[in-house]
């Protein structure tokens, strides 16, 4: 019983984007359309969370399928959810693309992002993906409130050190402190 | 360090590091060098995956936007595809296939039968009754001609195939089955004359086969050069007076 890696156990084979990944791995044409139409609509979403222009997420977007079809054979199930790995590099394209803009948004002041859209996942998501929510939201609970507001501004703006620390009005070297700590903190929460 | 957190088990610099990237806090350059160590280093890449996948639930937390439909036909250029699907292309979205009669006259019996439509017989029935469908139909130049016309979807795909009865009472519509629209929204069929204003002929489905009276008063302008176009609309008003929503697919009609 305990043979089985965690991730499978977790994943096993509910996971039919993995199935379809594997099958885009092989060439398979048909395959790569059917999980463009069944994630496009996710992955514009995050590639417009963080560029903010339907355009420039459109063009990311068309970016990312073109690197997840040479990139497919890569997805590694033991080690990702299908959705997350397309995720990350959607929002990791994204991020490399608002970072090629000529003036970062240094000016908004840090906000707490309480994400007030906690509206309970929904059954598609599955439960694997529901406790992984609950364990991320509890650890992030046990942070001291700076470093969590910093962590969260980090990932929801998408901004740099360098930002946080102008927009946190503190000193760069306290604010990677405070975010390393934090990270190292959630980690030993995480992966207890 | 004045944390009041209990000792934490020692992070290595790597795991920081992942965690960094994965957070997307690095400088530009840094950044840069994390990117080449993860295409370089197995290792390193599986720290960063896991720590992607602690911060899945953001991640993932995000309202989704239907891309426009410019884009996939994009992708396929860009992977130096055609831009639409080509040879590979399944019955549906061949419209030789639809133009073969005997083809269309099969298919549309099939539906015919299936679906209890298209009963009303006709002194130029476009389809011969079930019973003979096994037959070849006549070969006369009308049969020979039965026309289609193929409403195409933005990416080159077949949405419908529409067949206008003789005396332009009616359209015979076949789908090529596709999802309901997820924001409720229903499919209403348009005919354009040129020059002129879209004028609503109705519902029409986005699975089954069924055919649609055309209004005496709309019998002219469904003639060889208009187009049939299909948009999404609120179920409620059908039939509207003027399309408001998106194109889902269109055809010009080359003859009747």
């Amino acid at each position: 019983m305990s043979a089985i890696p965690l991730q499978q156990s977790l994943d096993g084979s509910a996971d039919p984007l993995a199935a379809l990944l594997a099958q885009v791995a092989e060439g398979r044409r048909d395959a790569f359309e059917s999980l463009y139409r069944q994630t496009s609509a996710t992955m514009l979403g995050i590639c417009l969370r963080v560029l903010r222009d339907r355009e420039e997420a459109e063009d990311v977007l068309q970016e990312v399928y073109v690197a997840v079809w040479s990139k497919a054979a890569q997805f590694d199930q033991q080690r990702a959810r299908a959705m997350t790995w397309l995720g990350t590099i959607a929002r990791n394209r994204a991020i490399d693309r608002v970072r090629a803009r000529p003036s970062p948004a240094l000016h908004e002041p840090i906000e707490d992002h309480e994400l007030a859209d906690d509206e309970a996942p929904t059954p598609a998501a599955g439960i694997d993906a529901a406790l992984e929510r609950a364990q991320l939201d509890d650890c992030m609970d046990q942070l001291e409130p700076k470093r969590r507001s910093l962590i969260r501004t980090a990932f929801f703006e998408n901004v740099t050190y360098d930002v946080l620390a102008l927009r946190a009005e503190a000193p760069l070297g306290s604010v990677k402190s405070w975010i390393r700590r934090g990270l190292q903190q959630l980690k030993a929460c995480l992966e207890r | 360090m004045n944390d009041i957190a209990p000792a934490l088990p020692p992070i290595d610099d790597d795991d920081l590091l992942a965690g960094e990237y994965a957070l997307g806090v690095l400088d530009p350059d840094a950044r840069r060098a994390t990117q080449r160590r993860i295409d370089a280093d197995r290792d390193f890449a599986a720290r960063v995956a896991r720590w992607d996948a602690h911060f899945s639930p953001w991640l993932l937390r995000v309202d989704a936007v239907e891309p426009g439909a410019q884009v996939w036909p994009r992708i396929r250029t860009s992977l130096g595809w055609s831009a639409v699907e080509g040879h590979r292309k399944g019955l549906w979205d061949n419209a030789a296939f639809w133009r073969g009669t005997t083809a269309l006259a099969v298919a549309a019996s099939v539906f015919a039968v299936a679906i209890g439509v298209w009963r009303t017989p006709e002194p130029a029935a476009p389809v011969p009754p079930p019973v003979v469908v096994v037959q070849p139909p006549p070969a006369t130049d009308e049969a020979a001609a039965l026309p289609v016309t193929v409403l195409a979807t933005d990416d080159g795909n077949t949405g419908w195939i529409a067949r206008v009865a003789p005396d332009r009472s009616k359209v015979l519509m076949v789908p090529k089955p596709r999802p309901l629209d997820a924001g409720g929204k229903v499919n209403e069929l348009w005919i354009i004359a040129s020059g002129e204003a879209p004028k609503s002929l109705g519902f029409v489905s986005n699975d089954k086969a069924h055919s649609i009276d055309i209004p005496a008063t709309l019998r002219d302008a469904v003639a060889a050069g208009a187009v049939f176009a299909v948009t999404l609309e609120p179920e409620q008003g059908l039939p509207h007076a003027a399309p408001s929503g998106p194109v889902v697919a269109k055809g010009q009609i080359l003859s009747i």
